[in-house]
C-alpha cells in the first residue's frame, strides 16, 4: 500500500473527501517524484557494491558472524538477504511509505532469523553498514528520501 | 485496494526484481500527473455539494422520477439519491488520485446492481445522472482533469450497465 492508497483508505474510513492536509502530503510526494525515481535507480544499480562494501565494513567491526564464518553458502545467503532489503527500501522510496518493507521484510523477520541462528544484534550492525554505503551512492536529496526506511530497518533489528 | 504504485511493486517483488524501464516510466508519468490530480481532488472536495445539486438539476430534477410514483419521491428517497451520487463522486475522485479503478470495483460496484434491483432503483436514470456529473465535473476542473475523472465515472457506468 502506497502513501496514496493510505490517505485514501483513511478518508474513506471517515466517509469524506481528502482533507487539505492529506492533499498537501500527496502534493509533496508527487513533487519529488523525479528524485524518488533516481534514488530507486541508484539503489538498484549499486546493490552489489553496497552489499560488498557494507559486508567489508561489517566484518571489520564484527568478524565473528555467520556471513564471515568461512562457509561460502552462508555468506551468499546473508548477502542475498541484504540485497533484498536494499530492494525493499527502493520500493518504499517509490511508494512514499514503509508498507513494502513492513509487509515483505519485517513481518516475521525476527522469528526467521532467530530460527536460523543469526544474531539480531549482528544484523543490526550489518544494516547500519549497508545504510552508510548506500548513502554514499545517493545525492543528499535522494538520501533524505531513503534514510528513514534504512533507519526503520535498523530499528527493527 | 490497489493503486498505481503498488500495482507495479507487487509483481516486481514476486520476481525479486527492482522496478525498471517501463515500470519506472509509468511511475514517472504518474508522479508528473500528480499536481493535476491533487488540484482536481481539491476542487471537487471543496464543491462536492454544489456539483451534486447541479448534476441533479441537469439530469433528474425535472423528470417524473421526482414526482409521486417516481424513485426520488418522497424526500427520503431524494436524499438517498443525493447520498449515492455523492458516493460515486467521492470514490471516482479516490480512483482518479490513485490512477487505479480497483477501489470502485471493491467498494462501490460490488453488488450494486443487485442492491439497486432489489430496492427498485432504476439503472437508466442513474446512468444519465452520472453522465451529467461528468459534464459538471469537467466544467469545474477543466478539460485535462475532467478527462481523467471521466475514466472513473465511465467505469461506474459500465459497472452498472
Amino acid at each position: 500500500m502506497s502513501i496514496v492508497a493510505k490517505v485514501i483508505a483513511q478518508s474513506d474510513e471517515a466517509n469524506r473527501f481528502l482533507s487539505s492536509a492529506e492533499l498537501t502530503k500527496l502534493q509533496d510526494f508527487f513533487g519529488n517524484g523525479t528524485t524518488r525515481i533516481s534514488a530507486a535507480q541508484k539503489l538498484a544499480a549499486n546493490e552489489q557494491k553496497i552489499v560488498d562494501e557494507g559486508s567489508k565494513r561489517f566484518w571489520a567491526k564484527c568478524p565473528n558472524t555467520p556471513s564471515n564464518s568461512g562457509n561460502p553458502q552462508k555468506t551468499a545467503l546473508c548477502q542475498r538477504d541484504q540485497g533484498w532489503y536494499i530492494r525493499l527500501v527502493s520500493y518504499c522510496v517509490l511508494a512514499g511509505n514503509a508498507k513494502p518493507l513492513e509487509d515483505i521484510g519485517l513481518d516475521g523477520m525476527r522469528d526467521m532469523y532467530v530460527s536460523l541462528g543469526v544474531p539480531l544484534t549482528n544484523l543490526k550492525l550489518a544494516m547500519r553498514c549497508l545504510k552508510e554505503v548506500a548513502m554514499g551512492t545517493l545525492s543528499s536529496e535522494e538520501g533524505a528520501l531513503a534514510a528513514p526506511y534504512f533507519d526503520q530497518l535498523i530499528r527493527a533489528f | 485496494m490497489q493503486d498505481t504504485i503498488t500495482a507495479v511493486i507487487n509483481p516486481a517483488d514476486e520476481k525479486g526484481s527492482y522496478l525498471e524501464g517501463a515500470e519506472l516510466e509509468a511511475l514517472q508519468k504518474y508522479f508528473q500527473s500528480g499536481t493535476l490530480r491533487v488540484k482536481a481532488a481539491t476542487q471537487i472536495g471543496e464543491t462536492a455539494a454544489s456539483i451534486i445539486s447541479e448534476t441533479v438539476a441537469k439530469s433528474l430534477l425535472y423528470g417524473d422520477i421526482t414526482c409521486p410514483g417516481g424513485n426520488m419521491y418522497p424526500t427520503r428517497r431524494y436524499a438517498a439519491c443525493l447520498r449515492d451520487l455523492t458516493y460515486f463522486l467521492r470514490y471516482a475522485t479516490y480512483a482518479m488520485l490513485a490512477a487505479d479503478a480497483s477501489i470502485l470495483d471493491e467498494r462501490v460496484l460490488n453488488g450494486l446492481r443487485e442492491t439497486y434491483g432489489s430496492l427498485g432503483v432504476p439503472i437508466e436514470p442513474t446512468i444519465q445522472a452520472i453522465q451529467a456529473m461528468k459534464d459538471v465535473v469537467t466544467q469545474r476542473v477543466g478539460a485535462d482533469a475532467g478527462q481523467e475523472m471521466d475514466v472513473y465515472l465511465d467505469h461506474i457506468i459500465s459497472g452498472l450497465s
